[in-house]
């Protein structure tokens, strides 16, 4: 036999070999997760049947047996437990926690240690629902880890807005870079009104435009109207990513104080501003806007045209006389066209915009 | 003479075999880097919670765009399906491109359609619209009638047409699963500066029952043509793209489902009305474009927001597609040549457009001449039996393991098939692409070559049998 047969012929035996043994694996696979399914689906039933009862008896000494009675079973009661603590609030949730740290705690802390990602993250997630400030010190050192587990455990810390987590939370926002900035938002936005004087503090900052753009951001979202001063201090921000949100936050926060800022937004170099401006004059209803929104729908830029349109709409009774006023004139057809078009889709209650 | 020609047909057989061991080699590399990306996405979707996170104020509306031509059997449970998406803010704009069925009516009698003055800002070029139509009872959908242009033509009507900043483009046949955009726009949330595009799976819903616009029912179709298709479709999707993506080498994300932020595509001038592949040209020219303002940016592969199509069932029907799925290809990789082996464009010149050209380009030619050459052999005597057996043996195992493979990536992703019975049919399937089906498919691709150069330009319409429904 020639060497390239010999090779051949290994190969094919080695390659027979091998998806032989792969179809076993997907078959076996199969069987055993199946089987898996129907033991699950059936111990998380009477997982569940038991919980309900507890969250309903609110006794503690029920939910001690609860936890007693299915501790062996730790990856369904924690499959359970993490299903109910995300929609079960109040002195239900206190059940829970009890069954938590009777049964699952303990594998808890020893799976925020583990090496494995998911299982940290599982094990986080759960101290997420059932957070106990007690276990803040433990959580602060978690945050050197990689991006998504610090994450998970900003979002725990969130959930005990203490003075000191929160200066937790701005320090990692300060800190962090890349994708995960994104994800402050959230966790900021949850911490409500109580987060002013951090974020006024913050807002005074040299930071970078994404940071800034999404604190300002968080300003209307919250709302934070006592910022509004704040606010306006950024409106001549050389980034114009700035300007536009400050212009989007003005129309959120809706103080009166602010339409002449608005105003001049809606002269803007950049016409993403000018379009974002005059949105929030619309929203503003006010009628010193009028004649910004009528000029507006003859800007050359599309959006523009598009957010004064809509805007004279929101104003009402005033706003309708003037769209209608520039859909009569033959002058700038684009205008006209525009203005028809808003006036046609009044016709249909809550078109999404 | 016979010595000259022995040499040369040596010479031959060695540069197909060394051109088999390396695009098996590089199949491999990719799924095992695609089981690699499946497991850090399982890692990372462990802890995300879609519905919490994307209650977020800053997550994007998202146009969605189905243009549709003769799709009147399928268009009804498809818009459906789209106006049943779980997303925050959206908009689905379905571009009837001057369907000669009653798609337009079929939409207007469904959702109560009735034409709007509504007017748009032109900044791509398309065909004229004819109308636009939107509904009080459904308002977050906007039908566009227009001229019949091509797929590329109604996609630009529809970018013009659309309000948000981020757009999908689906087929006017296709389901998506009702998280499919949450899961989707995942990346442009993590990261949205640099994340342009995102692509997602898409599945055959041949047989599978379909109840109110979504997948009620997965089953494996019954025809044996769709069941080669499914292998495929595991290959190229939990395979091919997942791999890809990891080397930051996405070059097609599936016109039937894809998520792109609208700036960059028309900053790119939309799509390539005169392209026949106009996914992968707009992948394309966007990767040009953003690497010629030196702005770096992701395109990345989801392996688990999942869209719905038919597969076509006939011989004619699948030839008239991988045609023009073929031309596509030609047609974008000779339209942008000059980033071929070009380092200015970084991996995508060096690594991906080479490897879309050697490989998938230039493959149904390689295969081709194996066959020929083989056929040369036997004439001529030269061929040693023994091996010639061994070694399509060892190609068809090769292929079968690489189809498991992927049906094992299938399995990570999701469970791909309920009944274990299928997995069985499906590695069946797997041995028996290798017998003729796959030596029509390469036929297929050769003479889409040659339409090519001929200026072909037909679309390769496919007749629709529609979704099986589920009571």
């Amino acid at each position: 036999m020639s060497p390239s047969l010999i090779i051949t012929a290994y190969s094919l035996l080695f390659l027979l070999l091998f998806s032989v043994s792969l179809f076993v694996f997907i078959i076996v696979r199969r069987l055993v997760l199946e089987q898996r399914k129907v033991q699950f689906d059936r111990l998380y039933k009477q997982i569940e049947k038991d919980i309900l009862e507890a969250i309903s008896l609110l006794d503690p000494d029920f939910s001690l047996g609860v936890a007693r009675k299915y501790g062996r079973h730790r990856a369904v009661l924690t499959r359970v437990l993490l299903d109910f603590g995300d929609i079960i609030v109040g002195e239900g949730r206190d059940q829970l926690r009890i069954i938590f740290n009777q049964a699952i705690r303990g594998r808890c802390l020893r799976g925020v240690a583990s090496r494995r990602t998911t299982k940290r993250l599982q094990s986080i997630r759960l101290f997420i629902i059932f957070f106990d400030p007690v276990d803040s010190a433990f959580l602060f050192r978690l945050l050197d880890d990689k991006p998504i587990i610090k994450l998970a455990v900003i979002n725990a810390l969130a959930r005990i807005p203490s003075p000191e987590t929160m200066r937790q939370i701005f320090k990692a926002f300060e800190e962090d870079t890349g994708f995960t900035v994104q994800a402050y938002f959230n966790i900021i936005f949850g911490l409500g009104s109580r987060t002013e004087p951090l974020v006024k503090a913050f807002l005074n900052k040299p930071l970078p435009v994404d940071k800034l753009g999404l604190l300002v951001e968080l300003v209307g979202a919250i709302p934070l109207q006592t910022l509004y001063e704040d606010v306006v201090a950024l409106a001549g921000h050389p980034d114009k990513e700035i300007r536009i949100r400050v212009a989007r936050t003005l129309g959120k926060l809706l103080i009166p104080k602010t339409v002449d800022t608005l105003i001049a937004l809606s002269s803007d170099g950049a016409w993403e501003v000018k379009a974002q401006a005059v949105k929030s004059l619309g929203r503003m209803k006010n009628l010193k806007t009028l004649d910004v929104l009528e000029r507006s729908l003859f800007s050359p830029f599309w959006y523009v045209r598009y957010n004064a349109g809509y805007g004279l709409a929101e104003i009402g009774e005033e706003g309708v006389r003037r769209l209608k006023e520039v859909a009569g004139q033959e002058e700038d057809r684009y205008a006209r066209d525009m203005s028809v078009m808003v006036l046609n889709d009044m016709i249909f209650p809550g078109e999404a915009a | 003479m016979s010595d000259v020609l022995h040499a040369i047909l040596h010479s031959v057989n060695i540069v197909i075999l060394i051109y088999f061991f390396l695009i098996n080699a590089f199949y491999l590399l990719f799924t095992v880097l695609s089981l690699f990306g499946l497991f850090r996405h399982r890692e990372l979707t462990t802890y995300i919670s879609f519905k919490e996170i994307f209650r977020l104020p800053l997550v994007k509306p998202i146009s969605i765009i189905a243009p549709a031509h003769n799709e009147e059997k399928t268009i009804i449970e498809s818009v459906n399906s789209l106006l049943a998406l779980e997303y925050p803010v959206f908009e689905v704009i379905v571009v009837n491109d001057g369907s000669t069925d009653q798609t337009l009516g079929a939409l207007i009698r469904s959702f109560q359609l009735e034409k709007s003055r509504r007017v748009f800002r032109k900044v791509v070029d398309h065909k004229p619209v004819k109308g636009i139509y939107t509904s009080p009872s459904h308002p977050k959908l906007v039908v566009v009638d227009k001229v019949n242009g091509k797929k590329a033509d109604a996609m630009n009507a529809g970018l013009n047409i659309s309000r948000y900043p981020l757009f999908c483009a689906v087929d006017g046949d296709s389901l998506l699963e009702k998280d499919a955009l949450l899961k989707m726009v995942r990346p442009f949330l993590e990261d949205p500066e640099k994340t342009v595009a995102a692509g997602g799976v898409i599945r055959l819903s041949n047989c599978c029952m379909v109840k109110c616009g979504q997948v009620q029912e997965v089953r494996l179709p019954c025809n044996a043509l769709a069941r080669f298709q499914i292998l495929e479709y595991f290959r190229a999707f939990l395979g091919g793209r997942i791999g890809m993506s990891m080397l930051k080498s996405v070059l097609i994300v599936s016109g039937a489902f894809g998520l792109f932020r609208k700036d960059i595509a028309l900053q790119c001038g939309g799509y390539r009305v005169e392209s026949i592949g106009e996914d992968m040209d707009l992948i394309v020219r966007m990767r040009r474009h953003l690497h010629n303002m030196k702005r770096p940016f992701e395109i990345r592969f989801i392996p688990d927001p999942i869209c719905w199509t038919e597969a076509p069932e006939t011989l004619k029907c699948l030839a008239r597609q991988r045609n023009r799925w073929h031309r596509g290809l030609l047609d974008t990789l000779l339209h942008n040549k000059s980033m071929l082996f070009n380092p200015r464009y970084g991996i995508t010149g060096l690594f991906a457009m080479p490897f879309y050209f050697v490989f998938e380009m230039l493959g149904p030619f390689i295969e081709l001449l194996g066959y020929i050459m083989f056929a040369a052999c036997i004439t001529l005597g030269l061929v040693n039996y023994p091996f010639a057996v061994l070694f399509f043996l060892v190609a068809v195992v090769l292929g079968t393991l690489l189809s498991l493979l992927s049906i094992l990536l299938g399995e990570y992703s999701s469970e791909c098939y309920p009944r274990r019975q299928d997995i069985l049919i499906l590695t069946l399937f797997s041995l028996l692409e290798n017998i003729l089906y796959r030596q029509w498919l390469t036929l297929v691709r050769v003479l889409a070559f040659f339409d090519f150069y001929r200026g072909k330009e037909e679309w390769g319409a496919m007749q629709k049998k529609g979704f099986a429904q589920a009571r």
